[in-house]
């Protein structure tokens, strides 16, 4: 169902890319670079401060040729991809449940709400205690990190969907596991895809925090060591990766989702 | 023969979404349906029309009396009672064609033999060409034809119709009445049809069920002897069975609309 028109969504990204809004985005870009090169020289040892955008691509270069940065990327994708999966994957099916059964969702709903409040951040100290500086815990805590906002956003889509829906498939004779499957599911996917989206938000920051904390090789180790031995230009190089590839991640992934699913049923307006 | 759906001594008491306080519903309803009748029944708003339709979908549970199709209590919903509901209740996921056959789809009736009852039924609510649009592309009249479809095609044994055409504009409203006439020669289904317009009530019913003022009680039972195939609403204005059932059945209601006005 995703994959059929990805040809003809690709063309229409370009498309998209060289119509007038296009035009208007290349204007804000070139702004920001200019005002961001001025800044950078009319301020002393912007090497250290701010070096200019032709230093930081020059870096990036550098890095590049190392074969530093595809692998920091790589490193820090990889964990995003495996630690917010497994985070998802736990929550919808937890919202759902929680979503249909009011009892089960009286027990759990306070306990969510305590652990909601406490953050990523927050919890890294004691993970780190229970499994040192590695990738198991930065993994623990993405996992952690996007497991609320797409439980959180599921129950409450679950308890959205008109009941005239679900009795309309009681009176054609469903049983509770298709009406999970053909009404709770599809009806709660307008909140699956801003829960989705959320979540994967909350486990980006996490992942480059986590490494951090945890000195694990990744962008946001790379940021995070850069600093220390005053290459600033290795750390706006990377504040750049980071933002990049959320934009490319959810235009790829998430957009086309919704454009075959919500869009197309009517659910929600472009 | 014995009657295809019976109602005995149904009297139903809920309690008020806000205030807790218990609402006297329907009291003591007695009321048989017979195989291949449409029976409609009007009454004036919180008569308990709807209470009573949920019931016999088997949506709402009840204590006092007795509901049953074909002999059987019901006890629950079932695809034996096919249910058209007020407002568009088709899945805004499901396309027309996958709507209408998902009745069958959840019995697990193979793809192709599906496939062409929905054919026949896209046909028979006059939806051909629209079997690939989703329900935000089509309009009210149109959602509702495909509602029609949908339950008719699961076959269920009765069909339960909720003010299906009350929020369709008046047009569209007078030509799903006259195909629902249409569909209910060519498939014989018993049909209990619920609305609040007498005129609707008068055009469709072989009997009309008129309900007294809460709490909903049978006040009168109107029989209206005219042939399905003469009723076009063209022919009605001068169709004196049609008018006489027609202001008989005003009458009753309004009796009622006045006790609860002076109440």
């Amino acid at each position: 169902m995703l994959s059929r028109n990805n040809l003809n969504r690709f063309l229409a990204f370009w498309r998209h890319f060289s119509g007038a809004g296009a035009i208007n985005l290349a204007f804000v870009i070139f702004g920001i670079l200019l005002v961001w090169t001025l800044i950078s020289h009319a301020i002393e040892n912007p090497a250290r401060y701010l070096p200019s955008p032709i230093a930081v691509a020059l870096s990036s270069f550098d890095m590049v040729y190392k074969g530093l940065l595809p692998s920091y990327f790589g490193d820090t994708i990889g964990r995003l991809v495996v630690g917010s999966i497994f985070g998802l994957a736990l929550g919808i099916p937890f919202g759902l449940i929680l979503g249909i059964n009011r009892t089960v969702a009286d027990m759990f709903y306070p306990i969510m709400n305590f652990f909601q409040s406490i953050s990523g951040i927050a919890i890294f100290p004691i993970i780190v205690v229970w499994f040192g500086n590695s990738d198991k815990t930065i993994f623990i805590v993405i996992l952690y990190t996007s497991f609320f906002p797409i439980a959180f956003t599921v129950l409450s889509g679950v308890r959205e969907i008109p009941m005239k829906y679900i009795h309309a498939a009681r009176t054609l004779g469903a049983n509770k596991f298709q009406i999970m499957r053909d009404v709770l599911l599809p009806g709660s996917l307008p909140h699956i895809a801003t829960g989705s989206r959320l979540s994967i938000g909350f486990a980006w920051r996490a992942v480059i925090a986590g490494e951090m904390l945890a000195g694990r090789e990744g962008l946001g180790w790379m940021i995070f060591t850069a600093q220390d031995v005053d290459r600033t230009s290795e750390v706006i190089l990377g504040m750049l990766l980071i933002g990049l590839s959320w934009i490319i991640l959810d235009h790829y992934l998430l957009r086309p989702f919704e454009a075959d699913t919500i869009e197309r049923w009517g659910l929600v307006q472009r | 023969m014995p009657a295809k759906l019976v109602v005995q001594n149904l009297t139903h008491h809920y309690p008020d979404e806000y205030t807790g306080e218990s609402v006297h519903a329907l009291e003591k309803i007695n009321l048989t349906v017979e195989e291949g009748e449409l029976v409609t029944v009007v009454g004036p708003s919180g008569c308990g029309k709807s209470t009573l339709l949920n019931i016999l979908a088997g949506l709402l549970p009840y204590r006092d009396g007795l509901v049953s199709v074909d002999g059987v209590k019901i006890e629950g919903p079932g695809s034996d009672r096919g249910v058209v509901f007020q407002e568009h209740a088709i899945l805004p996921w499901r396309s027309v064609a996958k709507n209408i056959g998902h009745g069958l789809e959840l019995k697990g009736m193979p793809v192709q033999e599906r496939e062409t009852r929905v054919t026949d039924f896209i046909k028979l609510v006059g939806l051909q060409g629209f079997e690939d649009k989703y329900p935000h592309e089509l309009s009210g009249g149109m959602k509702q034809r495909c509602a029609v479809a949908r339950t008719l095609c699961a076959d269920p044994v009765v069909m339960l119709m909720d003010e299906p055409f009350a929020a369709v504009d008046a047009q569209t409203r007078i030509t799903l009445q006259e195909e629902l006439n249409r569909i209910a020669i060519a498939t014989k289904k018993t049909i209990i049809f619920i609305t609040h317009a007498v005129d609707e009530a008068a055009f469709l019913g072989d009997r009309c069920f008129v309900f007294s003022a809460r709490p909903g009680r049978l006040k009168a039972i109107v029989d209206i002897n005219i042939a399905r195939e003469k009723r076009i609403w063209s022919a009605m204005n001068v169709n004196k069975e049609f008018l006489r059932s027609r202001d008989e059945i005003l009458r009753l209601v309004r009796e009622e609309v006045n006790i609860a006005v002076e109440e």
